[in-house]
């Protein structure tokens, strides 16, 4: 599916340093909602810019780059292992049996399953795959379908706006209180699978509910795509507690994931979004959440943990496009092995914004002498009379903390298996949610598990 | 011989030597006080025999129970019978107290301890401590006041148990009421499983409250006078300088801060 890229000649430079836009904010401008387009335009104009965009590599600043240009597309396809093909067993093993208001799942590009609580449905709840949403309820999906988000920044943003397939709707009606989760899933299950995927999510005025969107992949050999859009709008009053948990290592399975996540927040609503970036051979991921009207407040809160040869380039934004807005963004990330971890925070605040608050901090710790990880925060701001502040901190484990614990009896891989649990422990505990709680505190603990030999050759060199 | 059997030590950090030949016996059941002036070497020794990494020892040994420590890692020093209450407790953002000596008291068994014994053994050393339960729910040492730190010492070492704890000026900065704890927890536990215990102190408070069996004065990285608790009183009434001028030590090193 690479044709395009050869055949239609690119007309920009190739030399190092030319796509360098980490650093460079460029706005999700809106592709669908309020310029008329259809599903199937849409489409249409996302493939001719996969066409003509060249694999996109992200440099900033001399020393850290993120590229894609190695990635051979020829080698990966879209699958679909059929609608009845079942729940992989790693999908089943992360939800458990706990009851939730619904679920939806998708494996490669077919949605192989989709349950909603028939007392919710009665309610006015919609769960579906979004091609079904596009047959049954077009009215609401075409009126937000890519209302901020883009296909014109890199070509697996475009890829995924042409070539998606199954999808997520979730639509909450006005007013609506829903204490158990929605669960949508996405799932990798062989090798060179491309899977493109997109997530709508709709909280109508005055709704209160959680959604938790997982990436997971089934033990495999070989390297697949995943490329993909989430977006959420949250309208008058309506607040939402959203996680996303990605962790794509399962196996042997190299996955790449290239995705765009936005969250809208109207007038006087809330977000609490937490990511948690727990395994994938290289990810690049731009989230941004925008407190779009006066009163939208917005806590996010996020976690990586990166080992063996993994690269994570993310950057989030916090962007205050109204005055009155409050936001508060704590990341924290930790990194072994021979691994790449870069966090880039962006706090922007519109002309015009005026009296919004917010504050940004990142946090991260190397575990590993062979580990790199950077950590930049930023600030543009446009108007005045507002407060906006950020830190950030890339550490080391410190040894008084190890020494201290060594005295109660703990060896030294323990005593940094505590430090490192208890580190990420105040942002998990604020997910607010059992079993995902128990969930990311088991994969914390199996990653160090994993890297205890890392620990050791750590302690060595020191 | 005794339980804790320091002979010759002299211990060095990338700077300088700070301890310069240090002869000392703690057994079980013994109370030891060990004063000095800031910087003669307190903290260091105390460091040194949990095996603190930036501390080298370059001659003597440091033997527990017959066994040599002097090169073992602080858990086995710990897992032998050990314990230092530290001067500066870390904090550990995050772990809870309840957790932290959870994994601590497993450290020294085979199997996992039962959530039941567990409870009442922390409840009994709550309640010896004068602490509230809700305390052991806290983050380990994190926002804790200086007084809260000390109490946390003292509460890691009543529910470890350990044979011979090192207190490393645990007094500092405590008030009365806090003193009082910290002394009664000593007393009982020393009491009640004939814990001995090596008291550094740099002031004269605390062993109001525990009585020691020996006292010993360190200057200048040697131990320079030994005796009973006579020798509080004398420190009490005129300091350390008559020491330094029946002593005549000539060291040459720069007076520094505690270590």
């Amino acid at each position: 599916m690479s044709e395009g890229a050869r055949t239609q000649p690119a007309p920009r430079s190739t030399k190092p340093g030319a796509a360098r836009q980490a650093t460079l904010y460029r706005p999700l401008a809106g592709a669908g909602a309020g310029n008329g387009r259809g599903p199937d335009e849409l489409r249409a104009a996302a493939l001719a810019v996969f066409e003509a965009a060249e694999l996109p590599a992200w440099r900033r600043s001399g020393f850290w780059t993120t590229s894609l240009r190695d990635l051979d597309l020829d080698q990966l396809a879209s699958r679909h292992p059929g609608r009845d093909s079942g729940v992989p067993e790693v999908v089943a093993d992360a939800l458990g049996d706990e009851p939730l208001a619904g679920r939806l799942v998708q494996v490669a590009g077919d949605v192989v399953d989709v349950q909603l609580d028939p007392e919710l449905a009665d309610r006015g709840v919609i769960l579906c795959s979004l091609e079904e949403a596009f047959e049954r309820h077009a009215d609401l999906a075409r009126r937000y379908f890519m209302r901020r988000l883009t296909f014109e920044r890199d070509k697996f943003e475009a890829a995924a706006a042409a070539f998606w397939t199954g999808g997520a709707f979730l639509y909450v009606p006005p007013g609506l209180a829903v204490e158990r989760p929605f669960q949508v899933a996405y799932a990798i299950d062989e090798d060179g699978t491309a899977q493109y995927a997109h997530t709508l999510a709709i909280g109508d005025r005055g709704s209160d509910f959680r959604l938790r969107e997982y990436d997971l992949a089934a033990p495999f050999a070989g390297r697949a795509l995943h490329a993909g859009h989430f977006e959420l709008y949250l309208e008058d009053g309506a607040r939402c507690r959203l996680s996303h948990l990605q962790d794509w290592s399962a196996g042997e399975g190299e996955v790449y994931d290239v995705s765009t996540h936005f969250v809208r927040v109207a007038r006087d609503g809330h977000c609490t979004w937490i990511p948690m970036h727990l395994g994938g051979r290289l990810t690049r991921q731009h989230l941004e959440l925008s407190t779009a009207e006066p009163g939208a407040d917005m806590r996010h809160r996020g976690i990586y943990f990166t080992e063996g040869a993994e690269h994570l380039d993310l950057y989030t934004v916090d962007l205050h496009e109204s005055g009155h807005t409050t936001g508060d963004t704590v990341w924290k990330g930790a990194a072994t092995g021979a691994s790449r971890a870069s966090y880039e925070g962006l706090i922007k605040i519109d002309p015009g914004a005026q009296e919004s608050h917010t504050y940004l901090q990142t946090h991260s710790m190397m575990l590993s002498p062979r580990a790199k990880v950077d950590a930049i925060p930023s600030l543009i701001v446009e108007t005045d009379s507002v407060s906006a502040s950020h830190g950030g901190t890339v550490g080391e484990i410190d040894e008084g903390q190890i020494f201290y614990m060594r005295t109660r009896g703990l060896s030294r891989p323990e005593a940094v298996t505590v430090i490192v649990e208890g580190y990420f422990e105040p942002v998990v505990v604020q997910l607010d949610d059992p079993a995902l709680e128990a969930l990311v505190r088991e994969r914390i603990a199996a990653k160090l598990a994993a890297a205890a030999q890392d620990i050791h050759a750590y302690a060595a060199v020191r | 011989m005794a339980d804790l059997e320091i002979r010759n030590l002299h211990v060095r950090t990338e700077e300088r030597e700070i301890l310069r030949g240090v002869d000392l016996s703690v057994s079980k059941g013994e109370i030891h006080a060990l004063m000095g002036p800031n910087g003669s070497g307190k903290s260091t020794l105390a460091n040194t025999i949990l095996g603190h990494p930036a501390y080298e020892v370059t001659e003597g040994e440091i033997r527990f129970r017959g066994q040599d420590l002097t090169e073992a890692d602080p858990e086995d020093r710990a897992q032998a019978g050990l314990f230092l209450a530290f001067q500066y407790p870390v904090a550990i953002p995050g772990v809870s107290v309840a957790n932290f000596l959870r994994m601590a008291v497993n450290t020294q068994r085979d199997e996992p301890i039962g959530v039941r014994e567990f409870g009442s053994e922390l409840r009994r050393a709550t309640e010896l401590l004068r602490v509230d339960r809700d305390f052991t729910s806290r983050h380990l040492n994190d926002g804790f006041s200086g007084g809260e730190k000390k109490r946390c010492e003292i509460l890691q070492m009543a529910m470890l148990g350990p044979e011979v704890a090192v207190l490393d000026e645990t007094d500092s900065g405590l008030d009365i009421d806090a003193l009082r704890t910290v002394a009664e927890g000593v007393n009982t536990l020393h009491a009640q499983t004939g814990m001995g215990a090596l008291i550094i102190t740099h002031y004269q408070r605390i062993l109001h409250h525990v009585t020691p069996d020996f006292v010993h004065i360190m200057l200048d990285g040697l131990i320079v006078r030994e005796g009973g608790p006579e020798l509080v009183d004398q420190l009490e009434r005129e300091g350390y300088d008559w020491l330094r001028d029946e002593l005549e030590v000539v060291t040459g090193a720069p007076e520094e801060d505690d270590v």
